[in-house]
């Protein structure tokens, strides 16, 4: 009777083990989707197309009636430090605020794994225009579509940030409108690396979503300091599409993100 | 005995009808040859080789006015070949709906061999040049998702995308390389001049015009430098600012007060077909430019300095230099590029 015990003891003891070896050893494996979602904000406030916000730290006040980003360039890293690079000709989206569905990037064929970072350009970088039209696509038609694309320059708006502000000196709503992009003396393309809170866990069966906030004040109050008053001189209108700004600006966009966490849900 | 032949005859001819009509890839390449007194070629050709259905498909799209808004404008409206592909006799082109620019459209040989592009240089990679024509509103003003469609439901760009690239995919950047493909190809390179370089026969030059190939190198290489004719970089050569337009040059890409006025210092490659002159074509004449140089520069803040020696604005020229300039300049004319069937429509 004892050694019947101890033997179905040890018949359990050594099953457990089985079982719990094959657990761990169960290899993650195959593919999955990731998604993630952007979610504008200005400061700490959410973002509503034509209210006012919040005053910047030039004490200007905004009424944004438009933003739009490319997002390019996905490189997520896994636990063990490897990476997995989004395919480049796949990687091009525009995020406009105006349409809902564009906020949210559908990533396919992402291999299973538990991955505790995300990198992503704002923009089309230098590499891409060094390889010509390798690689576009069709992209130039999502581009003019979403109105993307300068007539006037061969390239891609990076960001689009439009509408209307004032300040002390300018008392009536006058227009801003900010383009990032190549200007011929810089690139201006962004990247952004983002730390995951709790890591994405892409499998088979579970498609994680990481939700990002866009802190959209950053574009001209973050690091850099941008007066739109300053570049209403003519009383045009505060227009920055190239000079000296556009540069620091670009710089601006690396912190514009934010994790703000992330869903392990299963399909 | 007889009928055997005739199928012979027959046969082959099938055979390359079916070929023609198939959307099967054709791997021809083109040889891009670059003549001996060309500086290097920048365009990265590994990326795109030309061949022989990519360069067909590029000229196709060259010469359709279905690319634009109102189907009548093509690239070649504007750039014509029997004058070096320039719009002859127009100082600025006009586009769909009979809208104007504010530009001359600038001859387009040796692009493979330049870096700037645009009279602002609004492009820097050749692959990216025909964007703004395309999609400029005063130019062609087309759309890509029509374009694109349009090119879908014809049969002979299904075949010709089908036969020019691997992926046979018809979108824009197959069209955009197809362009480049054609433009690549697109060399001028057998003026009398090139000749003369290259110890060809044909390539005897007069006193007169040898005469007027060293005045242009002691005074108008420095800017229109090597075989190309162009340093690629952009200058105030102090024109007097005309204030309707106020066209502000490379200011208009880059924002920056230094590139006021300044524009992209053209090839004078076939210079002798390609008045008016000028980014906005107000010259029409060589004379004319010439006495720009010697008389009538402008001062400004963006003054190119070479324009500028000590007080001294422009270049001093002589009546006899000019007439020698402009004696040696007309060696730069290419006949047989300007007739070359190749290029035709």
């Amino acid at each position: 009777m004892k050694n019947i015990l101890k033997k179905s003891i040890a018949v359990v003891a050594v099953a457990i083990t089985l079982v719990s070896c094959s657990k761990s050893d169960d290899a993650i494996t195959g593919t999955g989707a990731l998604k993630v979602e952007f979610e504008n904000g200005f400061a700490d406030n959410a973002l509503v197309l034509g209210s006012a916000t919040v005053p910047t730290s030039q004490n200007e006040v905004l009424k944004i009636s438009s933003v739009k980003y490319i997002v390019s360039n996905i490189v997520l890293t896994k636990e063990d430090g490897t990476t997995f690079t989004y395919p480049k000709e796949q990687s091009y989206f525009i995020v406009d605020e105006a349409t809902p569905s564009s906020l949210l990037l559908n990533l396919s064929n992402v291999p299973a794994a538990n991955y505790k970072s995300i990198k992503f350009g704002i923009g089309v970088d230098q590499a891409q225009y060094d390889l010509g039209q390798t690689g576009i696509a069709n992209f130039w038609t999502d581009a003019q579509n979403a109105g993307m694309t300068w007539s006037w320059a061969s390239g891609f708006k990076f960001l689009a940030f439009e509408g209307t502000f004032t300040s002390s000196n300018v008392t009536t709503d006058t227009s801003f409108m900010i383009h990032t992009g190549k200007t011929g003396t810089d690139y201006n393309y962004a990247e952004v690396s983002l730390n995951l809170p709790t890591n994405a866990l892409v499998r088979t069966n579970i498609t994680p979503q990481i939700h990002l906030s866009t802190d959209l004040s950053q574009i001209i109050d973050g690091t850099n300091k941008i007066n739109l008053t300053a570049h209403n001189g003519m009383g045009m209108g505060a227009m920055i599409m190239g000079g000296a700004d556009l540069p620091l600006i670009s710089a601006n966009l690396a912190s514009m993100f934010s994790v703000e966490h992330v869903h392990n849900d299963s399909n | 005995m007889k009928i055997n032949y005739l199928i012979l005859f027959i046969l082959p001819l099938m055979w390359s009808c079916s070929k023609d009509d198939s959307t099967e890839y054709v791997d021809v390449p083109l040889e891009l040859k670059v003549p001996s007194n060309f500086p290097p070629l920048v365009y990265n050709i590994v990326q795109n080789p030309p061949t022989e259905k990519g360069f067909e498909l590029g000229k196709k799209i060259f010469y359709d006015g279905r690319l634009s808004s109102d189907g009548t404008i093509s690239c070649g409206f504007c750039h014509i070949q029997q004058n070096a592909f320039t719009h002859h006799g127009h100082t600025v082109s006009h586009g769909v709906n009979n809208a104007s620019g504010t530009r001359n459209s600038p001859s387009i040989q040796n692009m493979a061999f330049q870096t700037q592009f645009m009279w602002d240089g609004a492009a820097d990679n050749l692959d990216f040049q025909p964007v703004i024509p395309l999609i400029s509103s005063v130019e062609m003003n087309g759309n890509f998702g029509n374009i694109i469609a349009m090119m879908k439901a014809d049969p002979n760009y299904v075949k010709l995308f089908g036969q020019a690239f691997k992926n046979k995919q018809i979108n824009t950047e197959n069209m955009f390389k197809a362009l480049s493909q054609f433009m690549v190809m697109n060399i001028s390179a057998n003026s009398r001049f090139d000749k003369y370089r290259r110890n060809e026969s044909g390539g005897t030059l007069t006193a007169d015009e040898l005469a007027g190939y060293s005045v242009f190198n002691s005074k108008c290489a420095t800017c229109h430098a090597t075989d190309m004719f162009t340093d690629n970089s952009f200058r105030n050569n102090g024109l007097a600012v005309n204030p309707l337009v106020n066209d502000t040059g490379r200011y208009r890409l880059t924002q920056l007060p230094q590139d006021y006025y300044k524009f992209k210092v053209p090839s004078l490659r076939n210079v002798e077909l390609t008045a008016p002159y000028m980014h906005d074509g107000r010259f029409g004449t060589l004379d004319a430019v010439l006495n720009h140089y010697s008389n009538a520069v402008v001062n400004s803040a963006t003054l190119d300095p070479v324009l500028n020696q000590n007080g001294a604005l422009g270049i001093p020229l002589s009546a006899t230099e000019k007439i020698q300039i402009i004696a040696f300049l007309k060696t730069l004319t290419d006949y047989q590029y300007i007739t070359d069937t190749r290029f035709s429509e």
